[in-house]
């Protein structure tokens, strides 16, 4: 008697069992350890490409598991190869969220090439694609595309004519300066005046003032975020009254926490997305997240480092099982994310367009005032 | 009018960057030491100000007071913890020490506060800004002027405790000779403790009004170390005066020298003006002035001269 009572029941948990172990078998658990820089001068970017790549790690796709450790790297480059080296030893990982520091990735590449591991970033630095390493993928719009968007608007919405530019003494700096100087030359625009800064100037005064007295028409900037906080702070205090196009150092939340409104009233910058200007769903929903998890709001390297882990995390739910699966699925694929359809150009580059956003002087969330789309094979 | 407006920014930069340099010079006095910490001192003033400021919402100069008692703490723990236990050791270990500090510093700013840059309050009012004046024709900040004031009081209170209080005299004793201070009884460990409190307090002092301004982040620190020392550098090893004309030289360098061109408009004739008058020059050249001063006046501007007896 209570041997029939238990047959069902030892059948059914026989049932529970299989299929469980049926899931389990069916759940990929991919590694993808998270490299980036949390400390150093490189935090705040940093920090956001962390808390995008854990967002996607956290949620993934039905059918993926990821395994996944934060690595601090700092902002050296053996700090960065040290993590990597690490995070190999671990075991083989299917994709490396990697740092968005140039020089840090510029150190990883090597590596990522002998062990045939995909490094997914968000680093500008327009030399990690040129080096023909088919394991780098990155996830920023390069230089030539979000500086030709801002001189195009800058022509488009302002009619400049005799701009001044003004870029940082860094590498970013003046990377993006020689794309300015590229996008104004092709449409015949010569600046009247071009300074670059050092990171550690503190007065904006002596350099607004030489722009005004060249017969600047507007300004162009290519600044980090505290620099640029910082110049829009003395144009505003100089009543400059010039159009000002700004680099996406303005479009990060925390720059634009430092200012009154008033401050950066009809002001624009260019970036590759704009998340908390929320124009879908979608993105409504990714920035409501972001805030949960992290008390914050998300910038482009937040939602820029979130598509590029989720295009990984897709590769692996269609079926991509390996590091060499993973890599062809990036390099051939393309992948409709929140801010834009990645896709890439032959050479790692996934990201083809960029958005101008314009501040109202009433709100700290800009609007998103242009789209601009640049074919994968421009520039 | 443009020479005023300027003279106003130079004033404004220099007495903050003059606070900085006189509590490195303290130190330095006080121990022979050089205090690599003091950089991250005035950023860990800055964030101390910013969450006095977001918890409190009273303007920077009620908020003053706090912010000394609890940045004087913080350099009597820095004196305790990094210098008391290595004294007898050789400088270097003390070099390391405070590096060390200003490491754990700089660690534990980015834990508390994050990366990002924060302002802390205006001296006067509690919003982002603090207004615009107009004065002879000069438009200046009223941040900008209060930073003066703040900063010259600061450097009077501070000129009144070292002259007219008995704990300031036996401060300048230890300075200038531990050994004999301790002969006749100065308390000379006290005495060095309470000069780590009060170099922490003027560097909190700095981090206020720097970072209203100019924004303050956990690596602020290494930008302001190196600018103390070339001020000290150019105003004299050890010399207090010196500090504050070192710290106004390389303010002055800051801001006049890339506005040269508008000041005399003939320079705007030379070929590259604007490559000539930039601001990345304007660095070179401060730093070639302090080349110039070294082999000129290889004890600084103020510092004395030596000479051998024939």
């Amino acid at each position: 008697m209570r041997a029939n009572r238990l047959l069902p029941s030892a059948f059914f948990l026989g049932v529970v069992l299989l299929a469980g172990w049926r899931a389990l078998a069916a759940t990929a658990t991919p590694n993808i350890p998270v490299l980036v820089p949390i400390t150093g001068f490189l935090a705040a970017e940093g920090g956001s490409q962390r808390n995008g790549a854990l967002l996607a790690l956290r949620d993934p796709p039905a059918g993926v598991r990821p395994q996944f450790n934060v690595t601090d790297t700092g902002t050296s480059p053996e700090g960065a190869v040290n993590a990597l080296e690490r995070a190999l030893s671990d075991g083989q990982p299917s994709a490396v969220v990697a740092s968005m520091l140039g020089t840090q990735m510029l150190a990883m590449l090597p590596i990522a090439l002998e062990e045939k591991v995909p490094l997914i970033t968000m680093s500008g630095t327009a030399d990690i694609t040129r080096k023909g390493n088919p394991y780098v993928f990155r996830f920023f719009p390069t230089d030539s595309v979000v500086k030709g968007a801002q001189v195009r608007y800058a022509i488009d919405a302002f009619h400049i004519a005799r701009p001044a530019v003004i870029a940082q003494t860094t590498a970013y700096g003046q990377s993006g300066q020689a794309e300015l100087i590229k996008a104004l030359s092709a449409a015949g625009i010569t600046p009247v005046y071009q300074d670059a800064l050092d990171v550690s100037v503190k007065d904006m005064r002596p350099v607004l003032a030489k722009a005004r007295a060249a017969g600047a028409d507007s300004l162009l900037l290519q600044l980090h975020a505290g620099p640029t906080a910082l110049l829009l702070k003395a144009a505003a205090a100089m009543n400059l009254g010039l159009p000002i196009v700004a680099g996406s150092g303005l479009a990060q939340p925390s720059t634009v926490a430092l200012l009154d409104p008033a401050e950066i009233k009809g002001v624009c910058a260019e970036t590759g997305s704009s998340p908390i200007s929320a124009e879908t769903p979608a993105m409504q929903s990714f920035v409501a997240r972001y805030r949960a998890a992290f008390g914050a709001d998300p910038d482009g390297f937040a939602l820029g480092q979130y598509d590029a882990t989720m295009m990984v995390l897709q590769a692996v739910a269609h079926g991509a099982g390996d590091a060499a699966a993973v890599t062809k699925a990036l390099a051939s694929e393309s992948y409709p994310g929140l801010a834009m359809t990645y896709a890439s150009d032959g050479h790692g580059n996934m990201a083809h367009s960029a958005v101008i956003v314009c501040y109202d002087g009433v709100s700290p969330i800009p609007k998103i005032a242009r789209h601009y789309d640049f074919p994968a094979d421009s520039p | 009018m443009i020479g005023l407006q300027l003279l106003v920014q130079v004033l404004a930069l220099g007495a903050a960057y003059g606070l900085v340099a006189l509590g490195f010079v303290l130190i330095l006095n006080a121990t022979g030491a050089v205090n690599f910490s003091q950089g991250d001192l005035v950023m860990a003033g800055g964030f101390v100000a910013v969450a006095l400021g977001d918890r409190l919402h009273l303007p920077g100069l009620v908020l003053l007071p706090l912010l000394i008692a609890i940045m004087a703490a913080l350099g009597a723990a820095v004196a305790l913890v990094a210098y008391m236990p290595l004294r007898a050791r050789p400088p270097e270990a003390v070099f390391i020490s405070t590096i060390a500090v200003g490491i754990i510093l700089q660690n534990g700013a980015n834990r508390l506060f994050g990366a990002e840059p924060l302002a802390a309050p205006p001296l006067l009012g509690v919003g982002p800004g603090g207004g615009q004046v107009r004065f002879a024709g000069v438009t200046a900040s009223v941040q900008s002027l209060a930073i003066i004031a703040v900063a010259a009081l600061l450097i009077a209170a501070l000129h009144g405790l070292f002259v007219h209080t008995q704990f300031g005299r036996r401060l300048r004793a230890t300075a200038q000779d531990r050994e004999v201070a301790m002969a006749v009884g100065i308390p000379v460990d006290r005495m060095i403790v309470g000069t780590f409190a009060v170099a922490a307090a003027l560097a909190g002092a700095a981090g206020l009004l720097l970072s209203n301004v100019f924004f303050v982040v956990p690596t602020s620190g290494g930008d302001y170390i190196l600018k103390a020392y070339i001020a000290v550098v150019i105003g004299g090893w050890g010399s207090i005066p010196g500090a504050i004309a070192g710290a106004l030289l390389i303010a002055a360098f800051e801001v006049i020298y890339p506005s040269l061109p508008l000041l005399l408009p003939a320079l705007n004739a030379l070929p590259d003006s604007d490559g000539w008058f930039s601001q990345t020059v304007s660095t070179v050249m401060l730093n070639l002035a302090v080349l110039l001063i070294l082999f000129v006046r290889p004890r600084g501007l103020f510092g004395e001269p030596i000479g051998q007896r024939p």
